[in-house]
């Protein structure tokens, strides 16, 4: 009982009260992979607690041990004799609670994976391949570069791209949305949204499912700027910008572009090492750290 | 099953070019210029294309004519719908350079950009 209090509690905690703060800290955009790594960790975190918290309500009395063998009690692989005889059935709540967010999570994958496949597919046949830019060509007057990520990617720029940006221009464009695919930033945005529909009121949810996106595009600035000039992209997206029709209701994630091109345009330095090195071992320890509040010695 | 690709997108290109229904043998003789090509292999193609929905085609005479259901400009603004459109892809299925901004947005854009060295390499906007 003890246990599932701790669990329960360190949820709440992981859940409502991490995230604000983190939503709201200054080094999240100076240090945007950091911030994404530690917002999927959160999640890990959260759901691993509540599966085990669940699991000590539903069967009482039986210790979860630390590691591996805990681990696979909570996904009701036990070796017999770990358990009295007739109370497997306990088992279901826990995997319930591990599986409805991971079920959400296979259905998100699915789903895009699939949006992105009807896609390409005509895309392959209406777009022409420029093997010098490494993209494909859309015959389209509207400004417009994106890209299709996953296995058998794609890059693509509008016609109106090309005609409206500099050679400069569209090289860091591209940069840019190579960074995306590469860094398989498509995986952390469906798991976030995916964590989102799965607890919707979960503030955590929430905030990394608006904050996510955001970061990624961040980071794949970042990576462009690397071998391209800041101005020089940060004048590619005013531009795609204006080319396209305008919209008349502010977007729900706030003013993203304009955070994105004022980062650019004046860059804070990186945050200092030891807050690095504290959000990255935070993040590593995060996901397994409800083990160890339920298997530490601390609590019998 | 790539190269099955490629021949799909080089038979929608003729159609579109062509501007007019025509059947097998013609672009057959067509793709031929460039690579020695089977028949059956052009008509497989082109009937996957038909039930996929991107080709129509009638009899004349013994044999299909088929040309493009829709315009090549159709199924690039369809593209552009998903890319831009109001329903901003579900789950980042695509993820573009920048969103559709208002024009308050836009005019913060521009003071930021022109507050920079003005006549940079990253010549702003016009």
């Amino acid at each position: 009982m003890t246990a599932a209090l701790a669990l329960l509690g360190y949820a709440l905690l992981v859940g409502a009260l991490a995230p604000l703060p983190l939503a709201r800290s200054g080094w999240a955009h100076r240090a945007p992979r950091l911030a994404v790594a530690l917002w999927q960790a959160l999640a890990l975190s959260f759901v691993t607690a509540l599966v085990l918290a669940v699991h000590h309500l539903a069967v009482p009395g039986v210790h979860l041990h630390l590691g591996l063998a805990g681990l696979m009690h909570v996904c009701g692989v036990d070796h017999p004799g770990s358990l009295a005889s007739g109370t497997g059935w306990r088992l279901l709540l826990p995997a319930a609670v591990a599986l409805w967010p991971l079920g959400r999570l296979a259905a998100a994958l699915a789903r895009t994976a699939r949006h992105r496949r009807r896609h390409r597919a005509v895309l392959d046949l209406v777009a022409a391949r420029d093997r010098d830019l490494g993209a494909h060509v859309l015959d389209h007057a509207t400004p417009a570069a994106y890209c299709l990520p996953g296995r058998r990617s794609r890059i693509v720029l509008t016609r109106g791209a090309l005609e409206l940006l500099t050679d400069q221009q569209v090289a860091a464009v591209l940069a840019h949305e190579r960074a995306h695919v590469t860094g398989r930033h498509h995986l952390a945005r469906t798991a976030a949204d995916a964590f989102a529909a799965a607890f919707p009121f979960l503030p955590l949810a929430r905030l990394a499912a608006r904050e996510t996106p955001l970061l990624l595009e961040m980071a794949a600035d970042d990576r462009a700027v690397r071998r391209h000039p800041r101005t020089v992209l940060a004048a590619a997206m005013y531009r795609v910008a204006d080319g396209q029709v305008p919209r008349t209701a502010f977007a729900a994630g706030g003013p993203a572009a304009l955070l994105r091109v004022r980062r650019l345009l004046a860059p804070a330095a990186a945050p200092h090492p030891a807050l690095r090195a504290a959000a990255a071992l935070a993040s590593a320890a995060a996901p397994v750290l409800p083990l160890l509040v339920t298997c530490g010695p601390v609590l019998p | 099953m790539r190269r099955l690709g490629d021949l799909e997108a080089e038979i929608m290109d003729r159609l579109w070019t062509w501007d007019r229904p025509a059947t097998v043998r013609e672009i057959v003789d067509d793709l031929n210029r460039t690579r020695p090509l089977a028949y059956t292999t052009v008509m497989t193609v082109a009937d996957i294309l038909h039930r996929k929905g991107m080709l129509r085609r009638e009899k004349s005479g013994r044999a299909w004519s088929y040309r493009p259901a829709c315009t090549r400009e159709a199924y690039s603004a369809a593209l552009m719908r998903d890319v831009l459109g109001e329903s901003p892809n579900p789950g980042g299925a695509l993820a573009h350079l920048v969103e559709q901004l208002t024009p308050e947005e836009l005019a913060a854009l521009r003071s930021a950009l022109d507050s920079v060295d003005r006549g940079a390499p990253g010549d702003g906007p016009r």
